[in-house]
This record gives structure tokens, C-alpha cells and sequence, in this order.
């Protein structure tokens, strides 16, 4: 047998075993490409998100003092009225200079001008071509002109284009329109206080005014200050339900297409800036905040009423001595009683009285959409100065506030904040005075219109329910009463359903011998001549003038037609 | 075969980017133009308004009044102003007034 030697070698190589992926050139180079790529595609992405978020981000408009706001001086929204015509209308104009430096053939030049503006005086132009570095050659252009003389291609020839204000109504809205320097920025009126919305503003800005009201009533207030020989006169045509102001005319007025430099106080805006003290046209007042208090009823009686009080050695009386001395309170109010007023607002006390009529806004400066607004004379209050207030001596305010503090009065006691430029925002109503203030009061100012012992019977024109109240006033001068007047008549129509607060104001008004007065209770009388200038014979009169003539635009135009 | 698929489907990709751009600058050209003459329309609207506005205020108005029609335009009486509706085929006329029945 053959035995065969074999020999098992055992080997350990499981130290020496190592698993390695077959590595190639092209897979480096793809790991790295695709390296590459990711980096790419990390910018790409940042940069996709930078974008994303820019396109995305909400123009900020920064406001603060060191941020400047780019305005576009070249540029002025349009003001409409409330039936969208034109008030300011903005137009460019191309004015034309030439700068002497830059011509090249002075006799070529001239020659071209001549044929495109015959008419000028070219002996003084070719001095100023010689003398001047640069001239204003013509101003406003027509646009026609501006392309002949833009062809003929000189370089000397340099157009600047500016902006002109047109004002097409003139004067009839100056006190609220205001005027613009030549720079372009408004230095009164909603120029001035709109003046930078005016500047970045695309659409025209639509302001609560009707034109057409608007030249009605300013017509009626220039013909009776003719009449009645008046330094001023205003007038403010409000709604009462939402603060809308129709109508407000100040006189005397300026064009401002005209752009002068006004200085004469006489031109203060009457309605707005004139602070008065506007007399028994605040006994509505101290009627309503009696009735706000339920202190009284329109028929709650006062016995024995005097002639004459006295406070701190002043006397109160009344202007009529045939007012009979027991009153009810709707009778003080009708025959504009001083003494009853006085005893009405001693009622009330003064905390309460002071009370209501801050309410109503008599007392502090307004906030109106124009700048220029008066700021009533701090009233230092106390017993005597309670019982002045109560028949409205002593204290004072603008005609725009007390045209306010009438609407709230007959609006059924909502506050109301009057306004010029129109806005879609709907009125919030938050009532202000208690215990049905407007349906006492109503009754009582209608018969003040309606009735004989009245002082207002020149405004009852038919078909329109007007009432209101009386004021007459002396003007007070350098800290003393004078002989001049401030007439005022507050109307509100129709007293069944308010709509509308009219108020005008003459300034020292004076009689005329020879006005005719047509009495509108159907009796046909006429009387000749004014005998008191006292707004019972001025302001009630121009009242039922202006009201006869805007009636029929305010029952068309702005009654809603079922 | 998918290469060339893939060829084909970025030139197609770049014929048709290429002709919707095209289109799209044409389209860009006509809002261009539409939009100058609305421009220049609306600044000739607004020059005739200015004027007609001008032309029709009411201080103009009485002007022309006295120069061409003398008595013939007259104020109206508020009770003079009827409304016509039509309600049901049946004209209605009613009176104008501010005052509440």
C-alpha cells in the first residue's frame, strides 16, 4: 500500500482580507461634477429664495424725518367737486430758454425764431443773445410751437417743463381751495393741507361742494352785502346726517388763478377762521342741554320773570321790552328771552352747561380737513359768566362749529363731524344727547319762522319747513362792546326730517332805506327799508333768498328718489 | 433612442420658449401702444372737460343768458319740478320736494 504524504498548510489571511469598490476615473470625476453641481445648486437656491422673498415683499413707504419721501414736483392731483367738475385742474407748460453760450450760428437762429414767433420784439432778443448767459425766450407754450421749435435741433434751445394751476371757478372756492407758490406747495387752504397727498396722488381728490350750490349761494351773499353795506359775509350749507358740507362761502374772496400775495385781514376766512361771539343763536343751546338734562319741558313755566338782572354790577336786560315777564321755556327761546336764557342756564349749573356744550364741540378748536381754523377765546367761567353764556354773550367760536352743534342738535343728538373731502367710509352714528333733544327743539326753531312774536319770519319759504334761530351780537374791539354788529341766522330744514344746516353771518351789517321786503306768510305785504340792522331784518332775509334759489337743486340732486 | 428624444425634446422646448417669447413682445408692443393712446385720449378728454366745465359754470351760464337768450331761461319754482315714474305701465307724476308726506 502506498502511502501518499500530504501535507495541509492552514493559512490565516483573514488579516490581509480587505473589501474594495473597484474604483474607475470617470466615477471620481462624477462624484466631483456632482460636487460642483451641489454647490451650484445651494447658490442657486439661496439666491431663488432671495428672489422669491424681494418679489414677494410689500412696498414700504418710510415716513420718518431722515428717510425723505421722492415727490414728484412736477405733479398735483386734481380737486372735483361732489358732481366730479373741475375746481384745480393741474396743466403742463413748456417754457423755452436759450443758453447764448451754446449758439453756434446767432443770424440762422434768429431767422427760425422769427418764423415760428412772428410777433416778438427780436432787437431786444439779440441784445439778450449778446449781453446774457442764458434768457427765458417764451414761456407756456402751445404744444404746436414746441414742436417746431424742438425740430429745428439747436442745442442752445433748452425746454423746461413746469406745472400751472388752473383754477376755473375763480373765486368760488378760494377760502376752501387756498393757493400754491411757485414752488409748487400749497401755502393755504386743502393746497396747503392736502399738500402731499395732492403731490403723490393718481386720481383726482373729490371734495363734498356742489359747484352749482356753491355760486348760488355766494351770488345772494355778494348781492346783500351790496345792500346792507356789510364788511363781510359767510355762509355754510351742511348735511346733518353725515357732516357733508354742500356749501361754504367766505367774503370777501380773491382769484387765485391771480396768484397775489393776500395781507388785508378783511380776506380771513369768515367760516372756518373768524371767531365770534354770535349772541342769542346760543340760547338754542342752553335750551337743548335743559332738555338733555331733563331739568325742563318745552312747557315748563317761569313766573314773573325781570326786566333787568344785574351781575357784578352789569345789567341783563332784554332787547324787547313787550316780552311779558311769564314765559314758558319754548316761548324764551321763540321771543329770544335774555333773562329767561339766564334763568334756564342757572338751572343747568355750570359744570353741566360747560359740559354740553364742549360735547357739542363749541369750545375747543375743531379738527377740520382745512388748516385754517379759529380757536375759540378760553372762556373763564363763574356766575356771572353762566348767566352771559346762557343768552351767547361773552362766549365765543367759528361759524363751522356752531353750524356743528346745530346739526347735533337737530340730528337727533349723533355726533357729526363736518367735512369737505369726499369719502366713502360710512358715517358711524354715536348719539350724544339724551332724552330727544331734536324732537323738542324742532318745534320750538319752526316757530320761531312761522309765528308772529318769532324773529325769523323773512325764511319761511314754502315748501321747504324751514326753522332756526336768531343772533345778534356786537362786535367787540380792542376789549370793549361796540356799535357794530354780527348778524346770524341758524336754519335747519325741513324740521320734520332734517336734512340740511344753513348758516349765514353777515359782518357789520347796516340798514338800507331802500330794500323791499316781500313777507312770505301769503299776506302779499311788501315793507321798504331796513329798520334795525339786527339779523331778523339781514340774516333771516339772505337765508330765505339763498334757500328760494338752491331749493330745487337740493330737492332734485340730493333727495332720495323712491 | 432616448438620446435623441432628449435632443429633440430641448429643441422643442427651445422653439417653442423662442416663439411664446415672440408672441409675448408682440403683445407687450400692442399693450404699449393701447396704453400712449389711452394716455393721449385722456388728456384730450380732460382738456374738452376742463373747457366744458369752463364753458358751463354757472357764471357763464348767466353770461350767456344775457348776451343770447334774455328772458327765455327762467328760474324754476321748486313747485314748478315734477318726477316722472313709471310704475305697472302707469306714469306716475309726482311732485319734488324736501319736505316728508
Amino acid at each position: 500500500m502506498i502511502r501518499k504524504n500530504k501535507r495541509i498548510i492552514l493559512e490565516d489571511h483573514q488579516n490581509q482580507f480587505l473589501y474594495k469598490k473597484k474604483k474607475s476615473n470617470l466615477d471620481i470625476s462624477f462624484n466631483r461634477i456632482a460636487f460642483i453641481f451641489f454647490i451650484f445648486f445651494i447658490f442657486f437656491f439661496i439666491y431663488t429664495i432671495h428672489l422669491v422673498h424681494l418679489g414677494s415683499r410689500k412696498a414700504k413707504v418710510e415716513l420718518n424725518e431722515n428717510n425723505t419721501k421722492i415727490i414728484n414736483n412736477n405733479y398735483r392731483a386734481d380737486i372735483i367737486d361732489n358732481n366730479g367738475e373741475y375746481l384745480v385742474k393741474t396743466v403742463s407748460s413748456i417754457d423755452i430758454g436759450i443758453s447764448t453760450q451754446k449758439v453756434i450760428d446767432k443770424k440762422k437762429l434768429i431767422i427760425n425764431l422769427k418764423y415760428i414767433f412772428p410777433n416778438k420784439n427780436y432787437n431786444e432778443i439779440e441784445k439778450k443773445l449778446d449781453d446774457k448767459n442764458f434768457f427765458w425766450f417764451e414761456k407756456k407754450i402751445s404744444e404746436e410751437n414746441y414742436e417746431k421749435i424742438m425740430k429745428l435741433g439747436d442745442k442752445s434751445i433748452q425746454p423746461e417743463q413746469k406745472i400751472i394751476r388752473i383754477y376755473p371757478q375763480k373765486n368760488l372756492f378760494s377760502h376752501i381751495i387756498g393757493q400754491i407758490d411757485d414752488d409748487n406747495n400749497g401755502i393755504s387752504g386743502l393746497e396747503k393741507s392736502l399738500d402731499e397727498k395732492l403731490k403723490n396722488n393718481q386720481s383726482p381728490i373729490k371734495l363734498t361742494v356742489d359747484k352749482d350750490i356753491q355760486f348760488l349761494v355766494r351770488k345772494e351773499l355778494i348781492r346783500f352785502n351790496k345792500i346792507f353795506d356789510s364788511k363781510g359775509s359767510a355762509a355754510i350749507l351742511m348735511n346733518v346726517n353725515n357732516g357733508k358740507i354742500l356749501s361754504l362761502v367766505s367774503l370777501p374772496d380773491f382769484d387765485p388763478n391771480k396768484r397775489e400775495k393776500i395781507s388785508d385781514v378783511n380776506f380771513i376766512n369768515r367760516a372756518t377762521k373768524g371767531v365770534y361771539e354770535f349772541g342769542s343763536v346760543f340760547k338754542t343751546f342752553t335750551l337743548a342741554a335743559a332738555f338733555s338734562e331733563n331739568i325742563i319741558e318745552p312747557q315748563t313755566e317761569f313766573a314773573n320773570l325781570p326786566k333787568l338782572l344785574t351781575c357784578a354790577g352789569f345789567p341783563i336786560r332784554e332787547y324787547d321790552d313787550k316780552i311779558p315777564k311769564n314765559l314758558t321755556a319754548e316761548q324764551i327761546l321763540i321771543r329770544s328771552g335774555n333773562v329767561g336764557s339766564v334763568k334756564i342756564g342757572q338751572k343747568i349749573g355750570e359744570e353741566k352747561f360747560k359740559l354740553f356744550l364742549s360735547r357739542i364741540g363749541l369750545l375747543e378748536t375743531i379738527n377740520f380737513d382745512i388748516q385754517e381754523v379759529g380757536k375759540p377765546i378760553k372762556f373763564n367761567w363763574g356766575k356771572c359768566p353762566l348767566a352771559t353764556a346762557s343768552f351767547g354773550h361773552g362766549i365765543t367760536t367759528t361759524l363751522l362749529q356752531l353750524v356743528k352743534a346745530y346739526a347735533i342738535i337737530v340730528n337727533g343728538g349723533y355726533d357729526v363731524k363736518p367735512i369737505i373731502i369726499n369719502t366713502d367710509k360710512k358715517f358711524k352714528k354715536e348719539k350724544i344727547l339724551k332724552n330727544d333733544v331734536s324732537k323738542k327743539i324742532l318745534p320750538i326753531l319752526r316757530k320761531i319762522v312761522t309765528t308772529k312774536e318769532g324773529t325769523a319770519s323773512l325764511a319761511n319759504v314754502k315748501g321747504y319747513e324751514i326753522g332756526g334761530k336768531t343772533g345778534t351780537a356786537q362786535k367787540s374791539i380792542a376789549g370793549s362792546y361796540s356799535k357794530k354788529k354780527i348778524n346770524t341766522f341758524v336754519s335747519v330744514f325741513p324740521t320734520s326730517k332734517p336734512k340740511y344746516v344753513l348758516a349765514v353771518m353777515l359782518d357789520e351789517p347796516k340798514t338800507n332805506k331802500d330794500y323791499v321786503y316781500n313777507y312770505r306768510d301769503g299776506s302779499n305785504i311788501k315793507y321798504k327799508g331796513t329798520p334795525f340792522n339786527t339779523a331778523g331784518w339781514t340774516a333771516v332775509e339772505v337765508t330765505g333768498q339763498i334757500v328760494e334759489k338752491i331749493g330745487p337743486i337740493l330737492a332734485t340732486k340730493y333727495s332720495e328718489v323712491n | 433612442m432616448i438620446k435623441l428624444s432628449v435632443i429633440f425634446l430641448i429643441f422643442s422646448l427651445i422653439l417653442t420658449t423662442a416663439l411664446v417669447k415672440n408672441s409675448t413682445k408682440r403683445i407687450d408692443d400692442e399693450i404699449f401702444t393701447t396704453k400712449e393712446h389711452i394716455r393721449s385720449l385722456k388728456q384730450d378728454f380732460e382738456s374738452m372737460k376742463l373747457e366744458n366745465n369752463y364753458l358751463s359754470s354757472a357764471e357763464k351760464l348767466n353770461e350767456f343768458q344775457n348776451l343770447f337768450f334774455d328772458e327765455e331761461l327762467v328760474k324754476k319754482d321748486i313747485f314748478q319740478i315734477n318726477m316722472i315714474k313709471l310704475t305697472n305701465n302707469q306714469v306716475i307724476i309726482k311732485q319734488f320736494k324736501l319736505i316728508n308726506d
